[in-house]
């Protein structure tokens, strides 16, 4: 979700009002914000900032200070009046060449002209947001769309685009003083590191140059010093995006354009000559309307909303969040603003009209339909042995499910090596943020020994318990891992020892009327000779011993410590 | 002098510890424990309880007390001896290899997000590094890495005795070190532990020789210490006394059983779900992409989707439980829309992918698989009409801190039905707000969520927090229920519960939530339960 950095006053201007008016505070701001699903994060009138995190992900063309006033102002007209470049009919003034060969690797670019707008430092800061925050939210860190601001005056038309050999191309980068070829800048230039990623397994990269050979940039990198350094003072700027999605691509110079043309700009669209076929053809100009009819049916609307609202009112709240309608009879036939490519499907309409006409007009009903609550049998079991183990005068703790290698083999006595362990069923993070959190826990004892471990202040004796969940891999199962319940109990003060665990076992068992025995069994974690399998009938249920000094040692123990884990899904099995 | 009465009261509930130690004084003014136990043959833990009472009964004092500063290595500590401080490990890396850009120090996984950066910010504090152009750290000047081993040396002095060291007997620039990075000064958590240790010196009061005389003179009135089975059965308890017992004494303490507080709370959460008719779903922790994320209409291509936002498992092989025919229909929906009226993502479905396994991300897929019928082995799928909630637990690609804990739980759910709409969706959002938080007044925004249309955010004004965001919430988008062949229309809804219960329990540390020191918990485990929510 982007967050935008935006002076408050620019938005207050943007939203048209007067100085008069009363003036835009933090209360009434976040009540505009709901229209476009944007949250004020921090709001300093001393410094004229605030924060603003735009939270809808497929509404690109709100992440701006005039995206947002467009969509918050009434529309005062439709669209296509307000954004007379997006009609094929006004004239393209200037051109770009797409090769063949970048088809390969970065197919698309779009452009357009924009004249009469003076950019200010204010104005400059919120083109530069803007297009970071297309390029890094939307095309996915430039993967898929990035953006370059030109000086037009400077620029030679028609513009190519086209892959050169990184080893051939020299020009002098933004930021730096000398010339670099494209390999040096990949590896050298601070933004070339960043995102050389987009670029892996290129041979030839992606360059874009006037007709006089001049470089205009190195997308998705970086512009030349020359003529890709837009400066407070200028006024004719020239816009492009490339990227490999054609309508993200198109989407993109269209919300540019839109922004641009709010803050007073004159839009010139830009013709390109693409050597094959695409979606929008072969040679088409950019912005480029690609908005689509999306037919929804009143009855739908009002199913949904649980309303009654008549054909009139729906077109004219439709029409005020600057959509246009079509309405003959039970249909509307709703068309979007070319910024905006976000209707996928009629549900994304009904959504606007409840966005428009205010969600505090809709009056909650309770559902009336009868339903029989339960617990999930598997915990209401566990429950039970919760409360009967706070009756064995066990105290609970929770803990986390994520741990280290090192808590769950080394300190454990296991073997750190996965191999050359018995345990091969912990299910291991490919991704780990810290080693410490990088493994799934396989049982309960390790986190039980962590507490008792850190609560050598904490007067004993101490009987801990835990019921929570584990996962093991399951490599012979359809899922490959599964997840269980188990419930883990350890006693530590200075007599602790096996049988005053062992009595609990039994009467845990007793409860449950189950018949339970112990057969040894030796773990690495427990002493030998004096820890044991729990078995009903040939089941084995979980494990119970004295832990083995080393292993109390691993966790900084200072109390003989006996413990037993159960596998309760097992138990409730039988 | 001593009032008759209360010398004789002395005098008889005198423990025969007690006398024993009395006896100890008798012969020397002053003791210390070490010098008690020896001379009465007693353990260390009778003589601490005799003194206990003999001090409550003013009958000694203590007369001196000499303490000592004690040092060990706290959890942290242990840590930094086996693989070195983070500077120190950063810095030889650093040397090793010449030069290490500083992506590559910040993307290690030997160390928490907060140590690296401290690791780092100490070390260009130091004037050891240099910072060349693209982030790249040098070492400079090795000699101002000084500071580093020398701290360096003091754990591994301290790691390599098993026994507990006195501060005093450290150099006087260790003990500067320590005293940095003990656990109540440094920053983290601290890398030493320093404990003070009393030892006290005793001597009789006033009283003494009354209560002793007293006790010397009386040795011949036969008291019972205890009432056993054994006279009961041959009537010997017939004519006499007990030893009177001084009830004012503070008892050995117990704990006894309790529910852990955060459970209690969730235990709380899930009766009142279950008493607004809403059946228990379960899940498993690690689940495959397809119920997490793609049954959801998330985009393959979503950014919450990359390496960096969620945890893939290592080493297995795809999740074969997913029915052929409902991957195909998500598919479909993906890329075109499918029989869902929309007109899909528009890319191309990665079939393989959707089988890979996750940790569970977010609790929707619980709901997910029931509304697909994908219980497996444990249920068929969801009842029309149905409510349905789940507290899972959840992993999210986050830094651990104060506000993110590794792992954590996430109510909640979903209500099916032909009656459900915009409205019942508020209505149902207005109840939870009532029940759960006991909140009158709600407010509610339009939101974003990629599998609901509407989607809305909930905002409460909870009795003790005011104005706080209580859930998100919205309908099914039909590309989500059309596949998994749901033809009424369906809520989800989730609720943020973890504010509520830090504040019901104190604290201002998630981590806490899940702490694992049992004094803490200790001390929270009565505030919660039998209280409501708010």
């Amino acid at each position: 979700m982007p967050t935008i950095e935006v002076s408050i006053r620019d938005i207050e201007a943007l939203l048209q009002k007067t100085p008069n008016d009363e003036t835009l505070d933090q209360e009434r701001l976040e009540t505009l914000l709901e229209k476009v699903k944007g949250e004020v994060k921090d709001f300093f009138p001393e410094t004229d900032s605030v924060k603003i995190e735009l939270n809808d992900t497929n509404r690109p063309d709100l992440w701006s200070p005039e995206g947002i006033a467009r969509q918050i102002l009434p529309a005062s007209s439709s669209w296509s009046t307000r954004y007379p470049f997006f009609a094929p009919s006004t004239p393209a003034t200037q051109k770009i060449v797409v090769s063949k060969e970048v088809a390969s690797l970065r197919p698309y670019v779009a452009a357009c002209i924009s004249r009469g707008l003076h950019v200010t430092e204010a104005i400059l800061d919120q083109l530069i947001q803007s297009q970071e925050k297309l390029a890094d939210s939307f095309g996915r860190r430039r993967q898929t769309v990035s953006i370059g601001l030109y000086r037009l005056q400077k620029i030679q038309f028609p513009v190519s685009y086209d892959l050169v050999d990184p080893e051939a191309c020299f020009f002098v980068p933004l930021g730096f003083d000398e010339e670099m070829s494209l390999k040096q800048i990949i590896t050298e230039h601070p933004k070339g590191i960043e995102y050389a990623a987009t670029l892996a397994g290129a041979k030839r990269f992606p360059i874009l140059r006037d007709a006089a050979g001049e470089v205009l940039s190195f997308p998705p990198i970086i512009n030349s010093r020359a003529l890709g350094e837009v400066a407070v003072g200028d006024s004719e700027l020239f816009v492009e995006v490339t990227g490999t999605d054609l309508r993200m691509v198109t989407l993109a110079i269209n919300i540019f354009a839109a922004n641009l043309s709010d803050r007073g700009a004159t839009i010139e669209p830009v013709k390109l000559e693409y050597p094959e076929e695409t979606a929008f053809g072969s040679n088409f100009q950019t912005p480029y309307d690609l908005s689509q009819a999306v037919v929804l049916k009143l009855s739908e609307l009002n199913r949904v909303l649980g309303e009654t609202v008549q054909l009139e009112e729906a077109v004219s709240v439709f029409e005020s969040y600057g959509l246009s309608v079509d309405a003959s009879g039970e249909e509307m036939k709703i068309t979007s603003a070319p910024y905006r490519d976000d209707l996928m499907h009629s549900i994304d309409l009904v959504e606007d009209f409840a966005i428009s006409r205010g969600y505090d007009s809709f009056s909650p009903t309770i559902p009336s339909t009868y339903t029989v609550g339960s617990l999930s049998r598997i915990e209401e079991f566990s429950d039970a042995m919760r409360v009967a183990m706070v009756g064995f005068g066990f105290e609970e703790v929770v803990s986390n499910i994520l741990g280290s290698a090192e808590d769950f083999t080394q300190k454990m006595g296991l073997a750190s090596d996965p191999t050359a362990r018995p345990e091969t069923d912990i299910v291991e993070i490919e991704n780990p943020m810290t080693e410490r959190f990088s493994l799934l826990r396989s049982w309960l004892l390790p986190a039980l020994l962590r507490v008792e471990g850190n609560s050598s202040k904490a007067f004993y004796p101490h009987r801990l318990f835990e019921v929570g969940e584990v996962a093991r891999m399951a490599p012979n199962t359809a899922a490959q891992t599964e997840t269980l319940i188990h419930l883990g109990a350890l006693i530590a003060h200075p007599g602790a020892n096996f049988s005053e665990l062992h009595a609990v076992l039994e009467a845990l068992f007793h409860r449950l009327s189950l018949p339970v025995r112990l057969e040894p069994a030796s773990h690495p974690s427990f002493i030998e000779g004096r820890s044991g399998a729990i078995l009903i009938n040939t089941l084995k249920v979980g494990q119970i011993g004295e832990i083995v000094p080393g292993v109390l040692e691993a966790w900084q123990i200072g109390m003989p410590t006996v413990a037993f884990e159960l596998d309760l899904e097992r138990i409730y099995s039988v | 002098m001593l009032d008759e009465s209360i010398l004789s009261n002395l005098v008889e509930t005198l423990h025969p510890l007690e006398k024993q130690v009395l006896r100890v004084f008798a012969e020397k003014d002053k003791q210390d424990s070490a010098a008690l136990v020896s001379a009465s043959g007693l353990k260390p833990s009778q003589i601490s309880t005799a003194i206990e009472w003999l001090l409550a009964k003013e009958i000694i004092v203590v007369a001196d007390e000499k303490s000592n500063a004690v040092v060990s290595l706290t959890e942290i500590g242990q840590r930094y001896a086996k693989a070195k401080n983070p500077p120190l490990r950063m810095a030889e890396d650093i040397l090793s290899k010449g030069e290490i850009s500083i992506r590559e120090l910040q993307q290690r996984t030997d160390m928490e997000a907060e140590e690296k950066s401290r690791a780092i910010g100490s070390l260009k504090a130091s004037g050891a590094v240099s910072v060349l152009p693209g982030g790249r750290f040098l070492i400079s000047d090795e000699s101002k890495l000084a500071e580093f081993r020398d701290l360096q040396s003091v754990i591994d002095a301290l790691a390599e005795k098993d026994h507990i060291t006195s501060f005093v007997d450290f150099s006087e620039q260790a003990r500067g070190i320590i005293d940095l990075n003990h656990r109540k000064r440094s920053p983290s958590k601290g890398i030493f532990r320093v404990e003070l240790e009393v030892d006290r010196i005793y001597k009789k009061t006033e009283r003494f020789e009354a209560v002793y005389q007293k006790m010397a003179s009386e040795q011949t009135v036969e008291t019972l210490s205890e009432l056993t089975a054994e006279m009961l059965k041959d009537g010997t308890w017939r004519g006499k006394q007990f030893r009177k017992y001084n009830i004012g004494l503070p008892p050995p303490r117990i704990s006894g059983g309790a529910l852990h507080p955060y459970k209690a709370f969730l235990d709380q959460v899930k009766t009142q779900f279950v008493s607004m008719g809403f059946s228990e779903m379960r899940g498993p922790l690690v689940e495959n992409e397809f119920w997490d994320m793609d049954a959801l209409y998330m985009p393959q291509f979503h950014p919450a989707r990359e390496i960096h936002d969620v945890y893939f498992v290592k080493n297995t092989p795809a999740d074969q439980t997913i029915p052929e025919e409902v991957v195909a229909r998500v598919a479909a929906t993906h890329e075109n829309g499918g029989e869902s009226g929309s007109r899909g993502w528009g890319y191309t479905f990665d079939a393989e992918r959707t089988r890979r396994l996750i940790l569970r991300s977010q609790g929707t897929s619980v709901s997910a698989r029931i509304l697909g019928g994908g219980l497996g082995d444990q249920g068929k799928g969801a009842n029309i009409p149905g409510k349905y909630f789940s507290i899972a637990r959840c992993f999210r690609y986050d830094q651990v801190d104060a506000t993110h804990a590794p792992d954590f739980f996430q109510v909640e759910g979903i209500v099916l039905g032909e009656e459900i709409h915009f409205r019942t969706l508020l209505g149902l959002l207005t109840q939870f707000a009532k029940e759960v938080a006991r909140a009158e007044e709600i407010k509610f925004l339009p939101a974003y969520f990629p599998f609901t249309e509407p989607s809305v955010e909930m905002h409460v004004r909870h009795p003790k927090l005011g104005w706080m965001e209580l859930g998100g919430a919205g309908l099914f988008r039909p590309e989500v229920t059309g596949p998994l062949g749901v033809d009424v229309p369906v809520i989800a809804w989730g609720l943020g519960l973890d504010r509520m219960a830090m504040i019901a329990l104190g604290i201002s540390d998630i981590r806490d939530l899940f702490s694992s020191d049992l004094g803490l918990i200790r001390e929270k485990q009565n505030i919660v339960q039998g209280k409501s929510l708010s």
